[in-house]
């Protein structure tokens, strides 16, 4: 009893290992909860104990999140942050979820709470909202499930063996079909991957339709990092606004994409320096933290090379923003723009076309967004109708992510796995940011 | 000593394995029992595998794994070499030179045939 009273309180005085799930607007909010040293956010259900989901998410996700849920050891419980009663139709699937209606820091006391009150035996852990359909038979042709086609015959526990096909060394070899997503954690927020592997190799992938264009909730939730963009369409909005908010979303992608290889404390420094942008810290911060990336020997291996766009492929990156401009494509709305002209503004390129040419694309323009922000006064932008997001050009009813959505089979195909990852990481596709944009031209349709 | 060395490092491994087994029962009712089948799926964001995980595929390092079982057999044949060297002198290092400048023929011949690259 001690011993299990001494275990109980030292795994409820350690960090709470959650699995965080964004729903519309609320990427930004959750993201915050890895600098805070009470949370250990996880990737995986598998390593988590508190689900914590934010805001609306689309009802398709119903039966993935509860997977999510289900997949989770016990004991375990449901935290859903639902500020101004956005949680959506979900949440009802869930028997005794936690609902916190305020800020991020009653959010972090309620998972703590909800933790301690789990392992003192205070709260049932969360049964699950799927009924477990257990292990099939093994169906074969013989008496006992031996038999049949395939490997070694038969359906191997409800699931199929492998088809066989040829692969790139003219060897004939099994090709396994996955989806991938849409809570895959390296991958953008939402998007899916119909993949065909052999061994780790993709033969051939369709990203499947954007679920953020679809989804069911009228009052459309704008992520605050998105917002100024979106204004921008319709207004001249403050370029000194604009430009820090382009800092600040190429960090906080930069954040994200340093946690997908494996580098999370260097993640948790580009999240820090967002807080710091309107700061004379924030440049000397910002080249620390490009010498330190270009330091990594494993970032260098795991990004040089890889997804680079050839000859062909480059000609269909018109609008891409970044990733154009690092396939050495002078494309960027702003050279349009008289102000940003008389800003001084000037085109920074790259001539890799590959994942490195990326990240040095964006680490470059950071350091540029906040030299224009600190130029720029209240000087305001004078085109409206379009706009260079952080990602590319945007207008009502097309974003780059739709643009860049297309390229992804030709890119992807032949690449390892990692390799994989690694491209769709490093061209940031932003599905939230494309079902606005196609949303917002469909409303313009409406009204007219 | 009572024990002596074998004693001592048999009670060792039972205290270790008493140690395990209690931090384990006192662990037991937050644990539920064993996982249940959506707890062991492996996770690629969600959605569950359409085939079973029993599957052929190229195992592309057993070129790398082949040189080096060579390699490492190589540095086994090191050693009792090493005790007839003290004895025999100049003869034998002759005898390893030209063991190792076989070794290295197939090296460099697997490294034209690219057998060394990844994939």
């Amino acid at each position: 009893m001690v011993l299990r009273r001494l275990l109980t309180r030292l795994a409820a005085g350690a960090p709470v290992p959650v699995l965080p799930v964004a729903g519309l607007g609320m990427r930004d909010a959750l993201r915050e909860l890895r600098i805070r040293p009470e949370l250990r956010p996880v990737d995986v259900p598998a390593a988590a104990s508190v689900l914590v989901a934010a805001g609306s998410l689309p009802e398709e996700f119903g039966d993935p999140l509860a997977l999510l849920h289900d997949g989770m050891p016990h004991p375990r419980a449901v935290v859903w942050w639902n500020p101004g009663n956005s949680a959506g139709p979900l949440l009802r699937r869930f028997a005794d979820p936690t609902v916190v209606d305020g800020s991020a820091d009653e959010l972090v006391s309620a998972v703590v709470r909800v933790r301690r009150e789990l392992y003192s035996g205070h709260r049932p852990s969360s049964e699950p909202v799927l009924a477990e359909t257990g292990r099939a038979p093994w169906e074969g042709v013989g008496p006992y499930g031996q038999g049949g086609s395939g490997m070694t015959g038969g359906v191997p526990y409800g699931r199929p063996l492998a088809e066989v096909a040829p692969d790139r060394d003219g060897l004939r070899l099994d090709v396994v079909p996955l989806t991938v997503g849409p809570f895959f954690p390296q991958f953008p927020p939402g998007l899916r991957l119909e993949a065909t592997f052999s061994g780790d190799v993709v033969v051939d992938c369709l990203p499947l339709v954007n679920p953020f264009v679809d989804i069911a909730h009228h009052a459309l939730p704008v992520r605050p990092g998105l917002d100024v963009f979106f204004r921008a369409l319709f207004e001249p909005v403050p370029i000194a606004e604009l430009e820090l908010a382009r800092a600040r979303d190429h960090l906080v992608w930069l954040a994200d994409a340093l946690s997908a290889h494996g580098l999370p404390a260097l993640g948790v420094r580009a999240l820090r320096l967002t807080h710091e942008l309107e700061g004379t810290a924030a440049v000397p911060g910002v080249r620390r933290l490009s010498r330190a990336i270009e330091w990594s020997q494993v970032l260098r291996w795991s990004t040089r090379g890889v997804g680079r766009f050839d000859a062909a492929g480059r000609t269909s990156l018109g609008g891409c923003g970044p990733v154009a401009r690092a396939a050495g494509l002078p494309d960027d709305a702003r050279m349009e723009d008289a102000t940003y002209r008389a800003l001084g503004f000037e085109l920074i390129v790259q001539d890799g076309a590959d994942a490195a040419a990326r990240w040095r694309q964006r680490l470059a323009e950071v350091v540029q967004s906040l030299a224009l922000a600190k130029r720029a006064g209240a000087q305001r932008s004078e085109v409206t109708g379009q706009v260079e997001s952080p990602r590319g050009l945007l207008t009502a009813g097309s974003a780059p992510a739709s643009r860049l959505l297309p390229l992804l089979p030709g890119l992807l195909e032949g690449l390892e796995w990692g390799d994989a990852v690694a491209t769709i990481v490093s061209l940031d596709i932003d599905l939230e940011e494309a079902g606005l944009a196609e949303r917002l031209a469909s409303a313009q349709a409406g009204a007219t | 000593m009572l024990l002596g060395p074998l004693g001592v490092a048999l009670a060792v491994f039972i205290a270790a394995l008493m140690a395990v087994l209690l931090v384990e029962r006192a662990g037991e009712p937050a644990a539920h029992g064993a996982p249940s089948p959506t707890e062991r799926v492996p996770f690629a964001g969600v959605l569950p595998p359409q085939v079973h995980a029993w599957s052929r595929y190229h195992a592309r390092y057993y070129v790398m794994a082949l040189v080096f079982l060579v390699f490492d057999m190589e540095m086994v044949y090191m050693y009792p070499w090493a005790v007839v060297f003290l004895r025999e002198g100049g003869i034998a290092m002759v005898e390893m030179a030209m063991f190792i400048a076989i070794l290295l023929l197939g090296v460099l011949y697997a490294w034209r045939e690219r057998s060394l690259e990844w994939s």
